[in-house]
């Protein structure tokens, strides 16, 4: 074997192929984007350089720029609060014996299995206003309670975050019970002799075990919250009125609806830069651990 | 004695209780799916409830999807950038992730890091440069151009569980393996990779389920009809035909069976190499 102080050039062959892949697909398009976002461009024809006008216009003069922020943080905090506490209410239900689990944690897996886009669709059926399965639901236990659900801009942000709900438990349900599985049973046990009840242990013995679990749920769930565009696009693809209107939906309708690539880039590239902000302390984090 | 079995049965019962009525609510789209996959476009107009089935079953909106729909072609599209973009990124992944783990390499924690950022960037940033070099490279429409990016988006997760995990297996099997003779190849492939099998079936269903059901990167890349994966597809089912959902519908439950398959497959594997993630 070779010295330790010669660098061990066969192990870096090992890193080669995805480095080469991972440079090509993530890390060029990040600085390209950079570039393209402080022109003028239509996507076709000559690039015009305009500096920081982009950034500039979108921050001060695009209302549906702010509208899209604004929407994106409230799925954030919806996203944090609502689909961990359940996917971890499952995932504790889901860890105890009994019969049937297998089935049960399949089933309630299930939805995660369904393209995002098909997922949409099936809930735009559901909120027919007409036929739909919830105005049908009302009217069959006799309540007068029709309403255009994601026609209305008032409930229409709310109604494709359940169906995003319906179908973003299953991954972080997995990885919480995985979780599960690294709170040693003695250290469990032990608070039992202590006399702690199956509430205080799960507070006190289980969460705090689970730190790394509820960092990388916390971590991929954020960043899926702000990258979401498929359940958006599929249910009202930003409306009514661009009530429903995400960074992701904005980007797509202004690079590839009205040819202003220079502004979806530039929105692109703000995305990137909230991701820094927020995604430093887990990085930090993961990089401690070592 | 009694009571203590009382108290059980009970806690028993309420757990049950729960389940079903969690059950319940989750199963309503599902149950959507299935009956309106079942009637046809007058049935609906026709005042059935979706809670009552039409007298004669639309078993003709399946064969329709097929046919009309060209879901076959779809489905074996995306089988294709499935079949080369999962068993090529997992094997790109664990190299990597052997590397970082086991090899002789210089600030290992900085390039995990810089591979780990790749998670936390939206495929939004990727569109448009990877739509000019296409555009040059003629690599648009093409199943190579796809799943060159899917290996490149699934990079940053698939270190991130393998590293993980072979973290976990104690390095005394290396020098054993080394002292009888191996390289470090023969270490990776014939040692390493066999132990760290239950994360390579998490990454299986993971990667399978993120590329088959992809999006957006599948509608800006591809726009020939003959190449268009399953999620591409089944939203022209959407503009072409005035949305039919009966036979959208259908179309959504055949699409799913190939990920059902997948995920029955490996899912005695799945909590356990899902632990590669959470132990930092």
């Amino acid at each position: 074997m070779k010295g330790k102080k010669s660098i061990d050039w066969p192990a870096y062959l090992f890193m080669l192929p995805a480095l080469i892949i991972y440079i090509s697909v993530i890390v060029f398009p990040v600085f390209y984007s950079l570039y393209v976002s402080l022109h003028k461009w239509n996507g076709i024809g000559e690039m015009e350089f305009i500096g920081l006008s982009n950034y500039v216009k979108l921050i001060t003069q695009d209302d549906i720029f702010l509208i899209a922020i604004k929407n994106n943080a409230i799925w954030i905090v919806l996203t944090v609060a609502f689909i961990t506490a359940i996917s971890l209410g499952f995932a504790v239900i889901l860890n105890k014996q009994f019969k049937g689990r297998t089935f049960f944690r399949g089933f309630f897996y299930f939805p995660a299995v369904i393209a995002p886009i098909a997922v949409a669709i099936i809930w735009r059926w559901i909120y027919n206003p007409n036929i739909g399965f919830i105005n049908e639901f009302f009217g069959a236990i006799g309540l007068d309670f029709k309403q255009n659900w994601i026609s209305n801009p008032e409930t229409s942000l709310y109604a494709i975050f359940i169906a995003a709900l319906w179908q973003g438990i299953g991954q972080p349900m997995i990885i919480f019970l995985a979780g599960l599985q690294t709170v040693p049973v003695e250290v469990l046990e032990a608070a039992t002799i202590d006399g702690a009840g199956s509430v205080r242990k799960f507070i006190h013995v289980t969460i705090p075990m689970m730190k790394e679990t509820f960092i990388i749920v916390l971590a991929t769930l954020i960043v899926a919250a702000l990258k979401v565009f498929d359940v958006i696009q599929g249910l009202t693809g930003g409306g009514p009125n661009n009530s429903t209107q995400m960074l992701s939906t904005y980007m797509y309708s202004q690079t590839f609806k009205y040819a202003n690539v220079g502004t979806g880039t530039a929105i692109s590239v703000i995305m990137v830069l909230i991701m820094i902000f927020i995604i430093v302390p887990y990085v930090s984090f993961t990089a401690k651990e070592d | 004695m009694i009571t203590a079995k009382k108290i059980r049965f009970i806690k028993f019962l309420m757990l049950y209780l729960i389940l079903i009525a969690l059950a319940l609510l989750w199963i309503i789209p599902i149950f959507t799916l299935i009956s309106t996959a079942l009637k046809n476009k007058q049935d609906f107009y026709s005042g059935i409830s979706l809670f009552a089935l039409p007298d004669v079953l639309a078993w003709d909106n399946f064969t329709n999807a097929i046919t009309q729909g060209r879901l076959l072609t779809y489905m074996k599209n995306d089988l294709i950038i499935s079949g080369f973009k999962v068993p090529l990124g997992i094997f790109v992944e664990s190299l990597a992730a052997f590397a970082l783990t086991r090899l002789n390499i210089k600030h290992r924690t900085k390039w995990f890091v810089f591979f780990l950022i790749g998670m936390m960037l939206p495929m939004q940033t990727a569109l448009v440069p990877i739509n000019v070099v296409y555009n040059k490279l003629k690599l648009t429409n093409t199943y190579f151009g796809l799943f060159y990016v899917y290996v490149g988006f699934g990079i940053s997760f698939g270190i991130l569980i393998l590293r993980g995990f072979m973290k976990g297996i104690p390095k005394d099997i290396d020098e054993a393996a080394y002292i009888d003779g191996c390289t470090k190849w023969q270490l990776y492939y014939r040692i390493i990779m066999p132990i760290t099998k239950p994360a390579v079936a998490t990454l299986m269903i993971t990667d399978f389920l993120a590329t088959w059901n992809e999006y957006l990167l599948a509608s800006v890349i591809i726009n020939d009809n003959a190449k268009k994966t399953v999620p591409v597809g089944l939203m022209t089912f959407v503009g072409e035909h005035g949305t039919d959902y009966g036979y959208l519908c259908a179309g959504v439950l055949i699409s799913v069976i190939p990920v059902l398959v997948v995920y029955l497959a490996f899912q005695r594997y799945f909590v356990e190499g899902m632990a590669g993630a959470v132990k930092a």
